[in-house]
């Protein structure tokens, strides 16, 4: 840190940090309208009776319900899912995109990024096509005789499954495969030229070198899929319900706007929990490499 | 003198004209429903009252209007609701009392009359099966419908306890004039839930809106639906591969009712009674396999005779149909709905 001696100096560095703070006001400003507001709203309806007096009623009867903790475990189970999917699928084919020549990497990256172009409810309603009992997947599988039956591959979990990886997959491709791409070339040399298999460089060398970004990538997956409701509503056929559905129903069976907007806390406090979980696993990993350069 | 006179005139014109085109706005449930009420029923009736009618549309016509009362920015004259969300809206104080000065109190009959959402048509929730799976052979009672030896296949169901739990009471054999006094005994609900848990097994979809029913019986995807007659009636009418009865329905209004507050409260009652006249009511049976309320309708050959037979209130269909109690539902809607979910969930 420079010490300022100059007053003036001090002074006109002080009015450029007020200068930039203002910059930020337009956007502040829509931030606090778009976001910030509504969520005081619903807080304030979550303690709301149907008549408009205040109660806590509605966090008894939402907290004490079974439907709740079971939607919970449905939201986390397709979160993990999704995730573990991600990790495993995606990893690969971002290392293989790193390593590609630029053009065949830039035409990989095209066949990747264009679902992401797409409409969700279109891709949603194009796994429909393929998934359903007389679809093409199962038209195929029963044709060739691999199978006797079709398979019940949509309106249900498996089905919910496949939408959301398919959704989140360019996602978490996306800063795995940045991450990948700014290793330094020089360090896989230099470890296969001490003798290194393949598979020792990919576990010493690049799997650490870009953990930072396969946690942000897991960030972006698990903050994303946790208010999934399209996927699920289309292709969990009723069977698949977590909270989003839980919370729709509530407001469109019930009316019930203080117990949907419990519903609407719980899940943004569950987000709040697994985004500092997550800045905390960045925070270990980033001390990790430090001391590991000095050791 | 004579051009002051002429750009007054103007002016008067131009001020007045926007005045005097009154504007009623109606909330519809969209989609071909949606646009055969408009054909058959509010079109003409804004052309012949000179109205300028302006058309928004809703899935969820109860939450929409809950919505808009309680926030205070009634935007909507005229809502279409099920009765059953009709009556629940009419004890949560979100709709003004009908001008029966105005609308005709003689064209609803007695059963369905309401004070407060107007019922027009009529719909039967039904059985429907795909002809490529049982031929000749269908099930014909809700009873076979739950005999998966002996009618094997997949079956979809609604997601939603209304309609179903009559449903499950009837296929144990309970006659469809006690369906109701069973549910209003202390385990009648339990018994009918219990009944679709038995079910569920073998239950592949449940579905949450009637396009996505005719879709799950226009695919093959499900063999055995418990879907709306008009859904049915479409996908048959298709060539689909379906068909359908009426034996065992159970037979529910639609209604329009006027919102707490609405902004054209008066017109919203004249376009009401305007575009329920029975030539209209029966005019949208071209467009839907949705019968009238009003009897007057199935005079004078407003109908036609081979048209009748697909209407779940044509007298031949009516005898083995529950007709659904929108002041059971009002009452006993959020524990059957609950019940349901719990179900659901185990």
């Amino acid at each position: 840190m420079t010490v300022l001696a100059d007053p003036a100096l001090a002074a006109d560095a002080r009015r450029e940090r007020r200068f930039f703070l203002s910059l930020s006001l337009p956007a502040l400003f829509i931030v606090g309208l778009a976001a910030i507001l509504p969520i005081a709203w619903i807080i304030r309806q979550s303690f709301l009776t149907t008549g408009g007096e205040y109660t806590v009623g509605n966090y008894e009867k939402v907290l004490s319900s079974g439907l709740t903790w079971s939607a919970l475990v449905t939201t986390l189970e397709l979160s993990l899912g999704t995730l573990a999917i991600c990790i495993l699928l995606g990893t690969p084919l971002a290392l293989a995109l790193a390593s590609a020549r630029p053009r065949v990497a830039n035409l990989l990256m095209a066949f990747v990024m264009l679902p992401l172009w797409t409409s969700i409810l279109v891709r949603t309603y194009g796994w429909l096509v393929l998934l359903r009992r007389e679809g093409l997947i199962n038209a195929a599988l029963t044709g060739s005789g691999l199978t006797a039956e079709p398979l019940p591959l949509v309106y249900n979990f498996t089905g919910t499954l496949i939408g959301m990886v398919h959704y989140m997959l360019p996602l978490f491709l996306l800063p795995v495969y940045a991450a990948m791409r700014d290793i330094d070339a020089n360090l896989v040399r230099a470890s296969a030229s001490m003798g290194a298999t393949l598979g020792q460089t990919i576990r010493t060398v690049i799997l650490p070198l870009s953990a930072g970004g396969i946690v942000s990538g897991s960030l972006i997956v698990f903050i994303y899929t946790i208010g999934f409701f399209i996927t699920p509503a289309v292709l969990g056929g009723g069977k698949v319900n977590p909270l989003s559905i839980r919370i729709e129903r509530t407001l469109s069976t019930f009316q019930d706007w203080g117990s949907a907007s419990v519903l609407g806390i719980l899940l943004l406090v569950l987000m709040a929990l697994i985004g500092v979980m997550f800045l905390a696993a960045r925070r270990l990993l980033a001390r990790n490499k430090f001391g590991a350069a000095h050791a | 003198m004579s051009w002051l006179r002429i750009s007054l005139a103007a002016i008067a014109v131009t001020v007045a004209l926007p005045v005097s085109a009154q504007t009623v706005t109606i909330t519809t449930a969209g989609g071909d429903y949606g646009n055969a009420v408009k054909t058959a029923m509010w079109a003409p009736a804004a052309k012949e009252l000179g109205y300028d009618v302006r058309e928004e549309t809703q899935s969820d016509g109860l939450a929409a209007l809950k919505m808009q009362v309680t926030s205070g920015a009634v935007s909507t004259d005229i809502i279409h609701l099920g009765s059953p969300e009709g009556a629940q809206a009419a004890a949560q104080s979100l709709l003004e009392p009908l001008d029966y000065k105005i609308i005709d109190p003689k064209s609803v009959p007695d059963g369905a009359k309401s004070d407060y959402c107007y019922p027009f048509d009529s719909y039967g929730t039904v059985m429907s099966w795909n002809t490529k799976t049982y031929g000749e052979n269908p099930p014909k009672t809700w009873a076979e419908f739950w005999d998966v030896a002996k009618f094997p296949g997949r079956r979809a169901l609604r997601a939603n306890a209304q309609d179903l739990i009559e449903i499950a009471l009837l296929s144990e054999g309970v006659a469809p004039a006690d369906v109701y006094p069973v549910l209003s005994t202390p385990d009648g609900l339990a018994r009918a839930i219990k009944r679709l848990e038995a079910i569920k097994p073998n239950v592949s979809v449940w579905w949450t809106s009637g396009a996505q029913s005719a879709q799950l019986l226009k695919d093959g995807e499900a063999d055995l639906l418990v879907t709306w007659n008009g859904r049915a009636q479409t996908v048959k009418a298709d060539g689909g591969a379906a068909d359908y009865t009426f034996k065992g329905s159970v037979i529910g209004t639609d209604c329009l009712g006027v919102p707490k507050g609405a902004p054209n409260k008066e017109a919203a009652m004249k376009l009401i009674a305007a575009m329920t006249q029975p030539a209209r009511v029966a005019k949208l049976t071209d467009f839907i396999a949705y019968g009238p309320v009003n009897p007057a309708a199935y005079e004078g050959g407003l109908i036609p005779e081979d048209r009748l037979k697909t209407l779940a209130t044509a007298p031949e269909n009516a005898g083995t149909s529950v007709f659904s109690n929108a002041d059971w539902w009002v009452k006993n809607g959020e524990a059957a709905q609950k019940a349901f979910d719990e179900m659901m969930n185990r």
